[in-house]
């Protein structure tokens, strides 16, 4: 899902840069010492997430994880993922300098939405609804950044609904495998560590 | 301690992702194509790949002049080739849109184009001119040096261009992580200047 440089146009590309600005520094803002480690940890899990691709269907798409950066950071999630971003861009030239912004909102935003929809929900001791809102956070997630790709090319390839089809068909695998992968963290956590899920901030440090 | 548990489940969580990563041998990724392009007398040759060497199939390809004006559009065949006649002696500029967001881009400046059409062009005067008694005329020996040398170097050209589709490695993977720590490390050393600048102020 990493848009390519010198594909999308100058208000785009500037729209994109100005709100993943604006995410960022929600983000700092409300990164204190304690959660440092913590943005690290997951902006390494989404740096490597990338090179785990998914041999199913159409295309050759990748693992993304915005969803569990999401529901564990918050808005911390927009520098995590953005460190992430800058440093796939420098080192592999996957996406690129100029998209960096608007990388950034596709991914972070996705994952900051999934946040306020599911960290009530997936503190739930009991029953299934906690699973069933990690699996939606992890499924949602990468969907939400398909619409959000598309939404982006809509002004340089002709129809929307032809180029979220395709995405959003090429990411299906991933959207499953990620609503797994974060069902089965969220209940890892929920076990060893339960303080971390739902609310990253507001409880205190 | 409670901090230090955490800390510990998402490095084992990454471990374990590392590892994954690894043992996958780094598969095919669909993050980037690249279009590789080559003259061959007065035709271009053009291969498209994604990193890591799935080939694009029916990806558009675009041909623009100096100036920046379209001269011809194709589409990639299955195998991710397109050729094209040159259609007019400038540089050559080859634009790869994979759909997604994927885009590449080739130039080929035009002393390459020139150099390969005088190849050619050289070829076809060659077969006009008679051969000496003596044995090959000097534009045979150049001609007969020219196509071995095509035929010794394709497999070069191949690998090069096989060695830029090549996705990245593990080294720079894990460089990329500890980057990643690196910047963590100097997060938390301003942090905690900050917080100590803080708290002497406030003993004094």
């Amino acid at each position: 899902m990493h848009i390519s440089e010198g594909v999308l146009s100058a208000p785009v590309l500037v729209t994109g840069a100005v709100l993943a600005a604006a995410g960022v520094s929600v983000g700092l803002r409300k990164m204190d010492y304690e959660k440092i480690p913590q943005v690290a940890v997951l902006s390494s899990a989404f740096f490597v997430a990338s090179f785990i691709h998914v041999p199913i269907g159409p295309a050759n798409a990748h693992l993304i994880l915005n969803g569990i950066s999401g529901i564990l950071l918050g808005w911390l999630c927009f520098p995590s993922i953005l460190v992430a971003l800058a440093l796939q861009a420098i080192l592999f030239q996957f996406g690129g300098i100029t998209v960096l912004g608007i990388n950034t909102v596709n991914m972070a935003l996705p994952g900051v939405t999934c946040y306020y929809l599911f960290s009530r929900l997936v503190k739930r001791e009991r029953g299934l609804l906690s699973p069933a809102a990690a699996f939606a956070c992890g499924f949602l997630a990468v969907f939400l950044s398909g619409i959000l790709v598309a939404l982006c090319l809509l002004f340089t390839e002709e129809s929307f609904m032809s180029v979220a089809r395709l995405i959003l068909l090429a990411h299906l695998p991933v959207m499953i495998i990620e609503g797994i992968i974060t069902l089965f963290c969220v209940a890892f956590l929920a076990r060893v560590k339960p303080e971390l899920l739902g609310g990253i901030y507001g409880k205190g440090s | 301690m409670e901090k230090g548990h955490s800390i510990q489940i998402s490095l084992v969580i990454l471990l374990l992702a590392s590892i994954l990563v690894i043992s996958s041998n780094l598969p095919a990724l669909a993050h980037k194509v690249i279009i590789f392009a080559w003259v061959e007398g007065d035709t271009v040759f053009t291969e498209s790949k994604f990193a890591g060497g799935k080939r694009a199939v029916g990806a558009q390809v675009q041909v623009f002049d100096k100036e920046g004006k379209q001269l011809l559009e194709g589409k990639t065949d299955n195998r991710g080739k397109f050729s094209f006649k040159i259609p007019k002696l400038t540089d050559l500029r080859i634009v790869l849109t994979a759909g997604m967001g994927h885009k590449g881009e080739w130039a080929i400046p035009e002393s390459e184009i020139l150099e390969a059409r005088g190849v050619s062009e050289e070829k076809r005067s060659g077969e006009h001119s008679q051969p000496t008694a003596a044995g090959l005329s000097k534009e045979e020996i150049k001609d007969l040096i020219e196509d071995s040398l095509d035929r010794k170097l394709r497999p070069i050209v191949r690998m090069l261009t096989e060695s830029q589709s090549k996705g990245p490695s593990v080294n720079e993977i894990v460089g990329g992580i500890g980057y990643i720590f690196g910047l963590m490390g100097v997060a938390l050393y301003f942090k905690n200047r900050g917080k100590r600048r803080h708290r002497d102020n406030y003993n004094d």
